[in-house]
């Protein structure tokens, strides 16, 4: 079998660099690359990325049916739809404000769904 | 008689950019308000839930509707004036004064006068009969924007498997919406031979969901008589179709993100120029249209890439319109900023050299282009060198040209981008 | 054998139809057989009409084809079954909806069936809105007759029923200086079809009157009868002011076939039950011809011919201040179209249109890039026209009858059935005056058997709700006082109020879809295409009819603009993230 190749688009800066990135023992192969900066965001994109999550919840108001959340600290991409099962479930009942905590722990992790606006 | 309310200062929009400006006049000591149509300010930030806003202002990625609410409190602390739910019939121009017609439930019909207005109506989106999308006309053919709203705000799927045409921002942003909402997109296709959106976008809507971006290519026809049952997907070359690429996608939406339009039907009764490349109206560094008093910003002035740049054009548009209604312009010598080699266009298209301040430029490229020198020049000087490692039509470029340097007598400032 | 068969016989074996058979069946010729092509079906024809027959019935087979089925409306009841009206129209068009109001000034039982959810929704909303004023066809035919006399009624109608008419004239443009020769003819012409007030333009003369026609012109023949109305308004307004004067309009409601008695319709089988009339009206459109069938009177063909109009921004109405065309004079004959030109409406936008292209299928309103492109030569006569003033485009599909005429006449072998077919342009400017005529012939045939008076308490001004952007600002004011809701502007594009869309909601005949409220007043027809607008149309919608978003139509059964609330039964198992390594 042939080594995993996978092609990473830099997003670092404006030159937008396609870097490419092949497993080795126990580090990995970066070229394409025009900067240093760039290859610790390759690495970083094929080992572990993390993303905020950015989506709505729903609510029981009349006029104001979803609200939008973020998640307050970026989580590991690959668990995202584990995030939004949980988030989908959520009911807001009380009017709040751009900050205020929806959901505490989410997954029991140390990571909040806090309001975007007001309702 | 109806009532007519005297203002110094009236802004036309209530969202990134007319908050702005109505700050920034009301900080220069100007009696001003705002005139929004809708229920509650904030503007199109309101569905626009995702973040990456305010990086340049706050120095930190704020969802749309945070970046909206920081300005709204600006406001509010200010106690500037907000008629909600209001329309303008019309506007007209009386002596010095412009005349608004408004109406809205409370007040019902009622007119506001000011010396100086300053629009920031927005833009609106392109649909896909003006982009000439043929089959027939069920429902599901969506713009991006329309999507956004039923989803973000009223809560509802217009959609369980749907195309994206065109990969403009909100194109792409859909395209993760969608998918985190449990809808399934087929790909994003765009006409042109490179996305239109940012490339942070390319990468955090489409590739973290394995969504296919499919360029060069378009659709052709949409299928199904009651709901959208699938389109046709053409291969293009030169934006033609190239005969035999032919594909039929099963779907039941096509959701069109293919340009947007800054909305400046309000101004055409007075016969304000209009930038036939930015479809808003020509200004000076002032943010000042060529017809005195009336100002400009945001997306009705052009289609920015970034919201901290609609509320900076806010923002100088703003503080000039309360310095204009205060003391009255004297007469502008204005020269055309002309665009050059490989821009697409400038704004602002002209600068009042009896000012000697520094300016805000922005700029477009035409097409993506790699080590280039941008230069700002007219006969004989060149007021500014720049090096680009990499320029794209979907990013705006933001330079300052000190006018200082400017002699008064040249008749126009150059702007161009040269390979090296 | 006879000569017109031979005639007939002859011109097909002329243009090589070796697989077409034909026989005379009652005074029409039926051809039967096969070709490969559908413009071979209609060539032949053509090749049969105007020979002395009354009608071609054209029964051709297309090697391939399929069969065009009417779509029909999925509801199966009873809720009618066993109703009794003196007179039942076939089909909510304009000629329909013109008969209905016609018909309701005698004291009698009327009913209207349309197939579709809503009025208007095939021929009759899909044009140009243009009442011609008369020139276009032969003396002696049907639809010059019935265009004069419609023109002229429409200045008094439009003022009993609140819909607005303007009268801007039509110009038709010289495009060389050699047209002028054909003065006299067009002279002629419009003397004898007694087209009002037409009059020749020299060039400079056009141009005085119309800043930014093109260049190319070489004078015109100005027709200032010509009017231009909204089609959809005026059909709903025409219903709208039947129903106060005593029809039912019956939507969702699809003839299935009728029992026939010795020449007689004894039973209308709809999919609501069967209902009985003393006359029937066939008012059907394009399916007029199946109508006359499930009557064994089908003695006329009809087939479709598609028109594409586009529809440029409202702010080019200034640019234009009448309706202008450029046909090639020179080449003319034989041609079944007007050309088409470039059309103002009451509303400001301007039109282009419409094209003219035989199609196999009867509803089918798709459109096709190569009629947007046929379409951009009219954009040339206005200098002041670009590509990019169009916002949006549209399809329409004639009924056309081989003989290129209206058909208006009792049947001669149904005692109780008045057809009004191979309705096509100019039909919308005829339609009063066929609705007078076929009124008429059924109050004739109900004479038979029952008396038919006036109605005492007809009103022929129809009950309206304010339009708001009529109105001045002060009377808005006033207006907005007592209803609230009409200061809150939901369209922006047109300016229409909540206030506006509720009344709608409520009125004579109900709006059930986005599309219907659009043909009432164009909410959703402006530049933005609803972009804006249409989730607050579906509020208001949800909250004044007690229905669900979701539960909202575009148009038709199954046209739902929405599926479901998110957040509900999410499934992420077909979801992929993208690949890492390791």
């Amino acid at each position: 079998m042939g080594k995993k190749l996978v092609i990473v688009t830099c997003i670092t800066c404006p030159q937008s660099c396609a870097i490419e990135l092949v497993k080795t023992k126990d580090d990995y192969e970066v070229s394409g690359n025009k900067c240093k900066k760039g290859k610790e965001y390759a690495i970083q994109e094929v080992t572990n990325p993390m993303r905020s999550i950015t989506t709505t919840v729903k609510t029981i108001f009349k006029d104001f049916p979803r609200l939008p959340v973020k998640t307050d600290k970026e989580i590991p991409l690959n668990d995202t739809f584990l995030f939004m099962e949980e988030i989908n479930s959520v009911l807001v009942k009380e009017r709040l404000k751009p900050g205020d905590i929806v959901l505490k722990g989410i997954r029991n992790m140390d990571i909040n769904l806090v309001a975007t606006f007001g309702l | 008689m109806l009532i007519t309310q005297k203002w110094d200062v009236i802004v036309i929009g209530g969202g990134p950019a007319g908050l702005a400006a109505a700050i920034s006049a009301h900080d220069q000591g100007a009696k001003t308000c705002i005139i929004e149509r809708e229920e509650r300010l904030g503007g199109i930030l309101k569905q626009c839930i995702h973040d990456g806003f305010g990086l340049v202002t706050f120095k930190e990625k704020l969802t749309g509707p945070e970046y909206a609410w920081r300005y709204i409190e600006q406001a509010n602390e200010r106690n500037v004036p907000v008629f909600l739910n209001s329309f303008v019939m019309d506007l007209k121009k009386e002596g010095n004064i412009f005349k608004l017609s408004l109406i809205n439930s409370k007040e019902g019909a009622f007119y506001l006068s000011a010396p100086a207005i300053v629009l920031a109506m927005g833009c609106r989106e392109r649909t896909a009969k003006q982009v000439f999308i043929h089959g027939t006309r069920p429902a599901g053919v969506f713009t991006a924007g329309l999507a956004q709203y039923f989803i973000n705000i009223q809560g509802h799927m217009p959609t369980k498997k749907c195309v994206i045409l065109g990969s403009g921002d909100i194109g792409l942003i859909m395209a993760r919406r969608l998918t985190l909402e449990g809808a399934t997109v087929h790909g994003v296709y765009e006409i042109l031979p490179e996305p239109s959106g940012l490339t942070r976008n390319v990468v955090q809507c489409l590739q973290d969901y394995c969504i296919p971006l499919h360029l060069n290519t378009t659709v052709a026809k949409v299928h199904g008589k009651n709901r959208v049952e699938g389109v046709t997907i053409n291969s293009v070359k030169n934006f033609k179709p190239i005969p035999g690429t032919e594909k039929y996608i099963d779907c039941d939406a096509l959701i069109v993100s293919v340009g947007l339009i800054p909305e400046n039907e309000i101004i055409e009764p007075l016969n304000v120029p209009i930038d036939p490349k930015t479809r808003g109206p020509f200004v000076d560094q002032n943010l000042m249209t060529m017809f005195d008093g009336i100002f400009s910003c945001g997306n009705a002035l052009h289609v920015n890439d970034l919201v901290d740049y609609v509320s900076e054009s806010g923002n100088i548009a703003g503080s000039n319109a309360a310095n204009f209604a205060k003391e009255n312009l004297q007469k502008r010598n204005l020269i055309p900023v002309t665009p050059k080699d490989n821009i697409l266009y400038v704004v602002p298209q002209y600068v009042d050299l009896n000012q000697k301040s520094e300016v805000v430029i922005f700029f477009r490229s035409s097409r993506t282009l790699r080590d280039v020198k941008l230069k700002v020049y007219s006969d004989g000087n060149n007021y500014i060198s720049k090096k680009y490692k990499v320029v794209r039509p979907p990013e705006m470029e933001r330079i300052i040209l000190n006018l200082s340097k400017v002699p008064s007598n040249i008749s126009e400032i150059n702007i161009e981008l040269k390979g090296e | 054998m006879n000569k017109l068969l031979e005639k007939v016989k002859a011109g097909l074996k002329k243009a090589k139809f070796d697989n077409v058979d034909l026989y005379e069946w009652r005074s029409s010729i039926v051809l039967t057989g096969r070709v490969n092509s559908w413009d071979e079906k209609i060539q032949a024809g053509y090749i049969a009409a105007n020979k002395g027959y009354k009608g071609v019935v054209n029964d051709i087979k297309v090697v391939g084809a399929k069969t065009d089925e009417m779509a029909k409306p999925d509801i199966y009841d009873n809720s009618l079954e066993g109703e009794q009206f003196d007179v039942v129209i076939i089909g909510g068009g304009i000629t329909g909806c013109s008969i209905a109001r016609e018909l309701s000034r005698y004291n009698i039982t009327i009913a209207l069936i349309e197939k579709e959810e809503d009025l208007a929704k095939h021929a009759s909303g899909r044009n140009d809105g243009m009442i011609h004023p008369g020139i276009a066809d032969k003396p002696s035919s049907k639809k010059a007759h019935y265009n004069i006399r419609g023109n002229r009624a429409y200045g008094k109608i439009c003022e009993e029923l609140g819909v607005d008419f303007q009268r801007p004239g039509s110009f038709i443009l010289f495009n060389s200086p050699i047209s002028e020769l054909l003065l006299p003819i067009l002279m002629v012409r419009a003397e004898q079809n007694g087209v009002d007030g037409y009059k020749f333009f020299t060039r400079r003369k056009v141009k005085e009157m119309i800043p930014y026609v093109t260049e190319k012109q070489f004078g015109g023949f100005f027709l200032p009868s010509a009017g231009v109305l909204s089609p959809y308004k005026l059909t709903v307004a025409m219903a709208e002011n039947a129903v106060q004067n005593g029809v039912k309009i019956l939507l969702n409601t699809v003839l299935l076939g009728f029992e026939m008695e010795k020449g007689h319709i004894a039973k209308i089988k709809t999919n609501r039950g069967n209902i009985t009339a003393g006359v029937v009206v066939n008012a059907a459109g394009i399916w007029a011809d199946t109508v006359a069938d499930y009557a064994t009177d089908r003695f006329f063909s009809l087939h479709g011919r598609k028109g594409v109009d586009a529809i440029l921004d409202k702010k080019t109405g200034k640019y234009q201040p009448a309706i202008m065309a450029m046909p090639d004079l020179l080449s003319f004959k034989g041609s079944h179209t007007k050309g088409g030109g470039l059309i103002t409406t009451p509303e400001g936008n301007l039109l282009i249109g419409p094209t003219a292209n035989e199609v196999p299928t009867r509803e089918d309103y798709s459109t096709e890039p190569n009629d947007i492109d046929e379409l951009m030569k009219h954009l040339e006569l206005n200098t002041k026209l670009k590509r990019t003033d169009i916002i949006t485009y549209f399809a329409g599909i004639r009924a056309c009858t081989y003989e290129e005429d209206f058909i208006i006449e009792p049947s001669s072998y149904v005692d109780n059935l008045v057809h009004a077919a191979g309705i096509q342009s100019p039909g919308l400017a005829s339609a009063p005056a066929i609705a007078h005529d076929i009124s008429k012939m059924v109050c004739t045939i109900l004479k038979k058997t029952k008396e038919v008076k006036n109605k005492e308490n007809f009103n022929p001004k129809r009950i309206t709700f304010p339009e708001l952007n009529k109105l001045s600002l002060e009377d808005r004011a006033k207006i907005i006082k007592e209803n609230p809701f009409y200061g809150r502007i939901v369209c922006r594009c047109e300016q229409i109020s909540e206030g506006e869309i509720k009344n709608t909601l409520h009125s004579p005949i109900p709006v059930l879809s986005l599309d219907g409220l659009k043909r009432r007043f164009r909410i959703g027809a402006g530049r933005c295409q609803g972009g804006f607008c249409t989730p607050r149309v579906m509020e208001i919608m949800s909250e004044e009819l007690n229905i669900k978003l979701t539960d909202i139509k575009k148009k038709g059964a199954g046209s739902e603009i929405l599926f479901n609330e998110t957040k509900e039964n999410v499934s992420y198992s077909d979801k992929k993230l993208k690949t890492m390594l390791e």
